[in-house]
């Protein structure tokens, strides 16, 4: 298929390498002209803008940083598009955000679908990603055989902004998750227990969890490199609490949550990963 | 002196009629002109003419979208003012909205106050509102006149947007007092004492406080038509925690009271006064 791609960062460029790898012909575009070579060197086709990246293709993928991102590349797609493209975003977005860019753009013809991921970098280099797809079920089938280069799980969710909901919805799972891994073992610390064989009773009980083992390992280890970095994950939770704020939804463990990762990025840990959330624990409780 | 003012609603009407009263040729201007009827007041057709014809302009309406619109969009009051006549915003917005407004102002040498007010309907009633006021210190002395017919606690906090910063912290301490009377309340029930009683006595104690005061009464009368709607509160939640998080604060309380707005607004409670936060916890 001829697929243009916009956005070529940690998660965009292994995507594209992905669909190059799955046989597709592929048009890139990034801001910063520099992050695409490696990507031509691979075979792509370079674009001027979005307008280019659209014109010829059959399905164009945005991979930036948010939501008026999302909007401005979208807007260029729409004047290069030919009638009957479909457009997926795969950007963590907000959903009321998606659904105002899917109306915008089935006025110039354009089918649009949201579809954020996760799985992290790893996912993207892996082609492991988890995809949660919201939109028409032709934009979905037109998509399909690109998302099966970069994902495995991939679920269409609904219609237009529900992939954002799904996703809104993994960073709450996650991201108390992670606050709740963090939290046990601050308090087995704080009872003189080791924390190492607090995990491993539990991963053989009903508080099993990928967290638990993946996120959890990496805090013995006090290994706190990206991963998924602190400010992305507050970012993420953000977009979950003004939904809420929005829809009048009672959400008191996000909002507890939301907090500790705000104040991780103001003091200074947002690049680090967010199970750097344990240190913020350790600080609050005297355990330094 | 020719005073404009716009937002006539239920803080913003007694506020313009102690304008009047004080003696000053009111102009005002409404987006629906029914609710300028019965004022003393020239109307105006559109923002601008009303700057056009004010040397000194107030507004009190809900959001930082609306005050942007009447400041700076299509026949906003930017395109009447004159260089050195000077726009008083009472309204409560995000800190960044009132900075980024009094820069544009600012260029066609329009001065701008942010200048928030506490107090509810009552205080713009009795003229005792709080404002806390943000901008050049010589400006608000020029108006200061004004102000005082309006509140008796004026106070210059710093810069544009400082005014509204002082709002925010302000609502923050408020409604999270709201919520504790609410839960004392729940508390004192729940345990077969009379709520009343227990307020009473606390009015005389440590934990004494106007909100307790003003708010406690009402959740022991079950009084929950609006003094202030609770709705606004809902939406200065909004703003107070966008601040908070792109200053990197962890505001962990007013999180937590946000969602219990967010309960309040859930249950069609918006229009009615903030001590429904009593009946969000009697939901459980």
């Amino acid at each position: 298929m001829k697929i243009g791609f916009i956005g070529l960062g940690i998660m965009g460029r292994p995507m594209v390498f992905n669909l190059l790898k799955g046989g597709h012909q592929l048009t890139v575009w990034a801001r910063r002209a520099e992050s695409m070579q490696p990507l031509l060197d691979a075979g792509a086709r370079g674009a001027g803008n979005p307008a280019e990246v659209a014109q010829g293709n059959e399905l164009v993928i945005s991979m930036v940083a948010d939501a008026p991102d999302v909007a401005e590349v979208m807007r260029g797609v729409a004047q290069g598009a030919a009638p009957g493209l479909v457009a997926v975003d795969m950007s963590t977005i907000a959903p009321a955000a998606a659904r105002r860019i899917g109306v915008d753009l089935a006025a110039a013809g354009v089918d649009f679908m949201d579809a954020p991921v996760s799985g992290g970098e790893v996912g993207a280099i892996a082609g492991t990603l988890s995809i949660m797809a919201g939109g028409s079920e032709a934009a979905f089938a037109r998509a399909r055989p690109a998302f099966e280069c970069m994902g495995k799980n991939i679920v269409h969710v609904g219609t237009s902004g529900a992939g954002q909901v799904a996703k809104a919805a993994n960073q709450i799972v996650t991201g108390m998750g992670v606050l709740a891994v963090a939290e046990a073992f601050a308090f087995a610390a704080k009872n003189g227990v080791d924390r190492g064989k607090v995990r491993e009773a539990l991963l053989g009980g009903f508080a099993y969890s990928k967290i638990l083992e993946n996120h959890g390992q990496r805090m013995l280890d006090r290994n706190f490199k990206p991963g998924f970095k602190s400010w992305m994950h507050e970012k993420d939770l953000n977009i979950v609490m003004q939904t809420a704020h929005e829809l009048g939804l009672c959400l008191p463990g996000s909002a507890a949550t939301a907090q500790m990762f705000n104040a991780m990025v103001g003091s200074g840990m947002g690049e680090e990963d967010s199970i750097a959330v344990l240190k913020l624990l350790e600080r609050l409780s005297g355990q330094q | 002196m020719k005073v404009g003012f716009i937002g006539l609603g239920a803080m913003g009407r007694p506020m313009a009629l102690h304008l009047q009263q004080a003696g000053h040729d009111l102009h005002v201007w409404a987006r629906r002109p029914e609710s300028a009827a019965g004022l003393p007041a020239t109307v105006c057709a559109t923002p601008a003419e009303l700057g056009r014809r004010c040397a000194v302009v107030f507004t009190i309406i809900t959001s930082s979208a609306d005050v942007e619109a009447v400041a700076l969009g299509a026949d906003g009051l930017i395109e009447g003012m004159a260089p050195d006549s000077v726009l008083i915003d009472c309204s409560t917005i995000a800190p960044d909205a009132a900075r980024r407004i009094a820069t544009r102002l600012g260029e066609r040498g329009i001065h701008m106050l942010d200048a928030p007010v506490s107090g509810g309907t009552q205080g713009a009633i009795d003229a005792t509102l709080a404002i806390m006021a943000g901008g050049d210190a010589a400006v608000l002395e020029r108006v200061r006149p004004l102000l005082d017919c309006l509140g008796k606690r004026i106070v210059h906090i710093g810069p544009n947007g400082a005014g509204q910063v002082a709002k925010a912290c302000n609502q923050m301490i408020m409604v999270a007092a709201i919520e504790a009377a609410a839960e004392a309340m729940r508390l004192a029930t729940a345990s077969g004492v009379d709520c009343a009683k227990v307020k009473q006595a606390l009015a005389g104690g440590s934990a004494a406080s106007r909100v307790l005061d003003v708010m406690g009464e009402r959740m022991v009368n079950r009084d929950f038509g609006a003094g202030i709607e609770a709705r606004l509160h809902h939406k200065d939640f909004g703003l107070v925690l966008e601040a908070a998080r792109k200053s990197g604060v962890p505001v962990p309380l007013t999180a937590t009271v946000a969602q219990q707005l967010n309960a309040l607004m859930a249950q069609g409670w918006g229009r009615d006064d903030t001590a429904s936060l009593l009946r969000v916890l009697e939901l459980n």
